[in-house]
């Protein structure tokens, strides 16, 4: 097979517009998520939102619209937990995790016969992607970018330290539920191709392969960026020649990269220490 | 005539559901080098923090005598920060992002509070204690708050430092700008202090002016009681604000 033959074929061009879009918009919120200690939340979420997926497609809708409207909900209520709340933030994702998982694969022992959508849905397809998709996510993409040009200094700042953050007239809660709702809907947009299982892999393990090879922030943003891009480009790629569930292909080149990225991270402190 | 420059005024606050200022009163003078003293758990961070908003008031009120719209009012040193490992900040890049220091002034900057040029590029949180409170006293001085906290600047610096520091806060004040320290070192507050406010759960007041503050390190007489809570002229449980000593 010719590799350029890859790039002509229609389902495969929306999988790399998708796959690059996905891989700039979860960087950026991980950038912000992973340091704060909250990569737990990302898997709640996309998990909790199996429920509306298993509600659309009991319904016979769009199950991803369902899964957005969970997943925004649930952002809310994380965005409104605080120091003081009587409930820890990852408690709650702990609930949210079981009651979300618990209600939608009850739901589904009532669907009757085979479901093949719901093994796209936990997985990832990149044949799943219609041009719908590639304009919805287009449409998010530009905003999320626009947000974040206006919120980028109180993100970094509040991600640093609250009470400095405060003093410092950031506005918090705007900062709180931008980052909290946004990731959320970054996930859900990422169900498609990565599936519910493993989207969180392309907001977290990204951050913490740059984190090896970085040294600074701004250094840190570059190569998460650049990271996520090639391997979701990649991952899509090997998912088409091997004819592989594409999330657990972008899954395991994250992880193998990760590993890699370690590996230089030790060589380069013991040449440094002699 | 002194002119206060906060005015504390009858403040409650709970950390969850435990009180840890009870009804407290006193008075900031404006440019003034002010200390804030205490045992442990006395509440001096807390009083610090209800101030800047940080912590809200339960009941009472602080006002600000401020210019108004002159921006920055308020700045903090605190004596402690983590900052998250996986975000990598360097020490340049956290002047800019939280003083907006150009790049041509970040050495210059550093220098006032005599931090190391050889460590503009590193990550802040490979630094000491001591280090990184020179970065936030940096970006501070940098923003010219009217108000600058200060909570234990020289507990983690070592001692070639100290005086650097001491002479940085001093010239601050001459240009204006009203100065709050908490701090237990005793020589520190006799030596600098142009005022005093005590927070001690276990000080004894014999005679309106005069008043034993008792501290783990040293007891020193402190004169001029100017407004206490409750009542200073009995031995009791509670905050002093004292003047002059």
């Amino acid at each position: 097979m010719d590799f350029i033959e890859i790039f002509t074929i229609p389902f495969m061009q929306r999988a790399f517009i998708a796959a690059i879009l996905l891989a700039i918009i979860l960087g950026f919120f991980g950038i912000f998520i992973v340091p704060r200690r909250l990569s737990f939340m990302a898997d709640g979420i996309t998990h909790a939102s199996l429920l509306g997926i298993a509600l659309g497609l009991l319904i016979g809708a769009y199950p991803l619209i369902y899964a957005f409207i969970l997943a925004i909900i649930l952002g809310i209520i994380l965005a409104r937990i605080t120091d003081y709340s009587r409930i820890t933030q990852d408690g709650l994702v702990g609930i949210f995790l079981v009651g979300g998982m618990s209600a939608a694969i009850i739901i589904m022992s009532f669907i009757p016969g085979y479901k093949p959508e719901l093994f796209s849905y936990l997985f990832g397809n990149l044949l799943s992607i219609n041009w719908l998709d590639i304009y919805l996510l287009g449409v998010f993409f530009i905003i999320v970018v626009l947000v974040l040009i206006f919120q980028w200094r109180p993100l970094v700042l509040t991600t640093i330290h609250n009470d400095l953050s405060r003093i410092l007239d950031m506005p918090m809660n705007k900062t709180r539920y931008f980052l909290f709702i946004g990731t959320s809907m970054a996930l859900i947009a990422g169900v498609k191709l990565l599936g519910v299982i493993l989207v969180s892999g392309l907001l977290i393990i990204p951050v913490l392969i740059a984190n090896q090879v970085g040294n600074s922030f701004k250094s840190n943003v570059i190569f998460t960026q650049l990271i996520a891009i090639i391997i979701t480009f990649l991952g899509v790629i090997f998912s088409y020649v091997f004819d592989l569930p594409t999330g657990p292909s972008i899954g395991l080149l994250l992880v193998v990269t990760f590993i890699l990225s370690l590996l230089y991270s030790f060589i380069r402190s013991k040449n440094r220490s002699h | 005539m002194t002119i206060n420059i906060i005015q504390y005024d009858k403040v409650s606050v709970y950390i969850g559901s435990k009180k840890i200022i009870s009804d407290a009163s006193c008075s900031i003078p404006k440019n003034s080098l002010t200390f804030l003293v205490g045992e442990n758990g006395s509440g001096k961070t807390t009083l610090v923090k209800s101030i800047l908003g940080l912590l809200p008031l339960s009941s009472g009120q602080i006002s600000f005598d401020v210019i108004e719209n002159r921006k920055p009012i308020l700045g903090y040193v605190p004596q402690n920060i983590v900052f998250p490992e996986p975000f990598k900040i360097t020490v340049s890049e956290y002047l800019k992002y939280a003083a907006h220091v150009p790049s041509n002034e970040i050495k210059t900057t550093l220098e006032k509070v005599d931090f190391p040029e050889t460590h503009i590029r590193s990550n802040i949180t490979e630094l000491s204690g001591g280090q990184i409170q020179k970065i936030l006293l940096a970006a501070e001085l940098y923003r010219r708050p009217e108000i600058l906290f200060l909570d234990e600047p020289l507990s983690s610096v070592d001692d070639s430092s100290e005086k650097h520091i001491i002479d940085v806060i001093l010239d601050e004040k001459k240009e204006g700008v009203s100065i709050v320290i908490i701090t237990h070192d005793w020589q520190f507050v006799s030596s600098y202090a142009d005022h005093v406010i005590c927070l001690n759960r276990n000080y004894i007041c014999d005679s309106g002016n005069n008043c034993v503050c008792k501290n783990s390190l040293s007891k020193v007489n402190i004169k001029n009681i100017q407004k206490t809570t409750p009542d200073p002229n009995n031995t009791h449980i509670g905050y002093c604000y004292i003047e002059n000593i």
